[in-house]
């Protein structure tokens, strides 16, 4: 039971640095980014495959998070001058052909396979309990994350990526590069999402293309929308309501005899959508909601 | 005669399919001001209920089909008084959020009922015909002769009814036709009716050339968006089409890059268009 749970809290300390990154695109700025998951797939690809070649995990994890923002950046400046219904698609779409990449191009990523045999950093030095150093680990950097990035809110950069998303026009006319701050934002967000994939991809040791299917986005949007969006608080909280709804609904099964393990994803995934329609039409501000006007 | 007529037609019958939940998409979207991305997982709510038809009550599969059009026609319509009516006044992208999360709750029911396993309908195997040494399947020509109809018949109802036409002023300007006297939401019923139909009638279609699992529809989605984009959102004929273009690319980049990278070429299709004009191919009217 206690591995269990330290697994639970290890999985949402991953699900909790994306949301964080999501905060930042969305929350903050007001940039609607439906392939969160590309950017999770692109560090944990590039940070698996570096690591089973030989590069020391010191090398392979900095390189990973600036890919991942790389392709941020990139689409970012393709695609941030489209309108906000387009942009949803494109970003949805950009998810799913890295995806696709991911699955064909076999002599890169392995294909179907997946990545074997991802090291586990400092796995010698732990090996007595070695899931509760890795719960440190991630609870540590969604520490340092969420503490960066309360200041980076507070800070002049932060008022004015709020005020993008208040009124673009307004900041534009006050001075704002927007296009930049917007660019930089999505970059952030997509970097932090590339070290969620990181500590997600050496934890468990092993990757595969469909770990990063487009419904991983949704549940990141989700728990962004539960928790409040714009609000890092939020963006932790909705994190660890959603995994308790998912692992929650796993027990399930013991109580309901018909209940197989495809019928029970499925009625999970039924759960998600349901929560999302209602939070979307009674609570779209959250749990906890940004207070207007804060810092 | 070179294989790639073969190619061409495939499309063309993949482009007919594809035609049906983009006009639907398309047409929504400018009524509704908002990408409905349930609209692709009707596909597979119209297959599942002929499916129902067809295999548990025996029913021919063109009864089965009419049920599905009636079936999918019903769920849209449940869907958006659900969903969607109570948040008629929010941004767009809030309500395309929400149209995701319903499109979670009807493929995961699905999921639920039948399971992940492929199904096919209950019909009898028909040779395909060689006509100049193309096969042509029988299945492909009623498919496509059937959409060329809908999509007449929904050109039809779009120019010369007045709940049509009333649709086209609302898709043009909801406040100007609101003080004209258009019933707004009885508008948005029929259209959303229409297209749950047209949505679910494809997904038959779908199920019938290729075969039916709870992913079918979800799968299309980007060539959807790809043809409404290309044809113009809220143009009818447009997206018409834009769902020939995408679907007969599609057949035909298999020649140069792997099958399974057909999504991609409905993603490079959005791209360059939006590059070309980031505020989208503006539609001739409906």
């Amino acid at each position: 039971m206690i591995a269990y749970l330290i697994a639970i809290a290890t999985l949402v300390g991953v699900r909790a640095l994306l949301t964080l990154g999501l905060n930042v695109q969305w929350g903050l700025t007001g940039l609607v980014n439906l392939g969160v998951v590309a950017f999770f797939a692109i560090g944990a690809y590039t940070s698996a495959l570096l690591a089973v070649g030989g590069t020391p995990l010191a090398a392979a994890w900095p390189a990973a998070i600036g890919l991942a923002s790389l392709a941020g950046a990139a689409l970012a400046i393709v695609a941030l001058r489209l309108r906000e219904d387009y942009l949803a698609i494109v970003t949805l779409g950009f998810g799913e052909v890295l995806r696709l990449f991911l699955l064909n191009e076999a002599w890169l990523t392995r294909g179907a396979n997946g990545v074997t045999a991802i090291p586990r950093p400092l796995h010698a030095r732990f090996s007595g309990h070695y899931d509760l150093f890795y719960l440190a680990l991630v609870l540590a950097t969604v520490g340092l994350v969420y503490l960066g990035l309360e200041r980076l809110r507070r800070a002049p950069f932060g008022r004015v990526l709020r005020a993008i998303r208040e009124d673009e026009t307004v900041a534009a006319v006050a001075g704002k590069p927007v296009f930049r701050f917007k660019v930089q934002a999505f970059t952030l967000g997509a970097g932090v999402a590339g070290l969620a994939g990181i500590l997600f991809a050496h934890y468990l040791a092993y990757i595969e293309p469909n770990m990063f299917l487009p419904q991983e986005s949704l549940f990141v949007w989700l728990a962004l929308i539960l928790g409040g969006s714009g609000n890092n608080r939020g963006a932790l909280l909705g994190s660890a309501v959603l995994l308790g709804l998912l692992e929650g609904s796993r027990f399930l099964k013991d109580v309901i005899p018909f209940l197989t393990g495809v019928r029970l994803a499925a009625a999970q995934q039924i759960l998600v959508g349901v929560v999302l329609v209602l939070l979307m039409i009674r609570r779209p501000e959250g749990l906890l909601p940004e207070k207007p006007g804060s810092d | 005669m070179p294989p790639i007529a073969q190619y061409i037609w495939n499309g063309l019958v993949t482009g007919g399919i594809l035609a049906l939940p983009a006009v639907a998409f398309s047409l929504l979207w400018r009524l509704l001001r908002f990408p409905n991305f349930a609209v692709s997982t009707y596909l597979t709510v119209g297959a599942y209920v002929a499916l129902v038809l067809n295999q548990g009550l025996r029913v021919s599969i063109a009864l089965a089909w009419l049920g599905a059009l009636a079936g999918t026609g019903a769920v849209a319509l449940a869907v958006d008084r659900i969903a969607f009516r109570p948040m008629r006044d929010r941004r767009p992208f809030s309500l395309a959020i929400a149209s995701i999360g319903v499109t979670f709750v009807l493929e995961n029911f699905v999921r639920f009922v039948w399971s992940n396993d492929f199904r096919s309908y209950d019909v009898p195997v028909t040779r395909a015909m060689s006509v100049a040494g193309l096969r042509i399947g029988r299945d492909q020509l009623l498919i496509l002769g059937v959409a060329v109809i809908l999509m007449a018949l929904a050109q039809t109802y779009l120019r010369r009814t007045r709940l049509g036409v009333a649709m086209r002023a609302t898709a043009d300007n909801p406040f100007l036709a609101a003080v004209k006297g258009v019933p707004t939401e009885r508008v948005i019923a029929a259209a959303t009716l229409g297209g749950g139909a047209l949505a679910g009638g494809a997904g038959v279609f779908l199920g019938l050339d290729a075969s039916i699992d709870p992913l079918m529809g979800a799968g299309l989605i980007i060539s959807v968006f790809a043809a409404a984009i290309l044809g113009g959102v809220g143009s009818a004929p447009g997206a018409l089409a834009g769902a020939l273009i995408v679907g007969i690319a599609e057949e035909v980049g298999t020649l140069v890059i792997p099958p399974t990278y057909k999504t991609a070429i409905g993603f490079a299709i959005i791209l360059v268009v939006l590059l070309v004009r980031p505020t989208g191919l503006a539609g001739a009217r409906a």
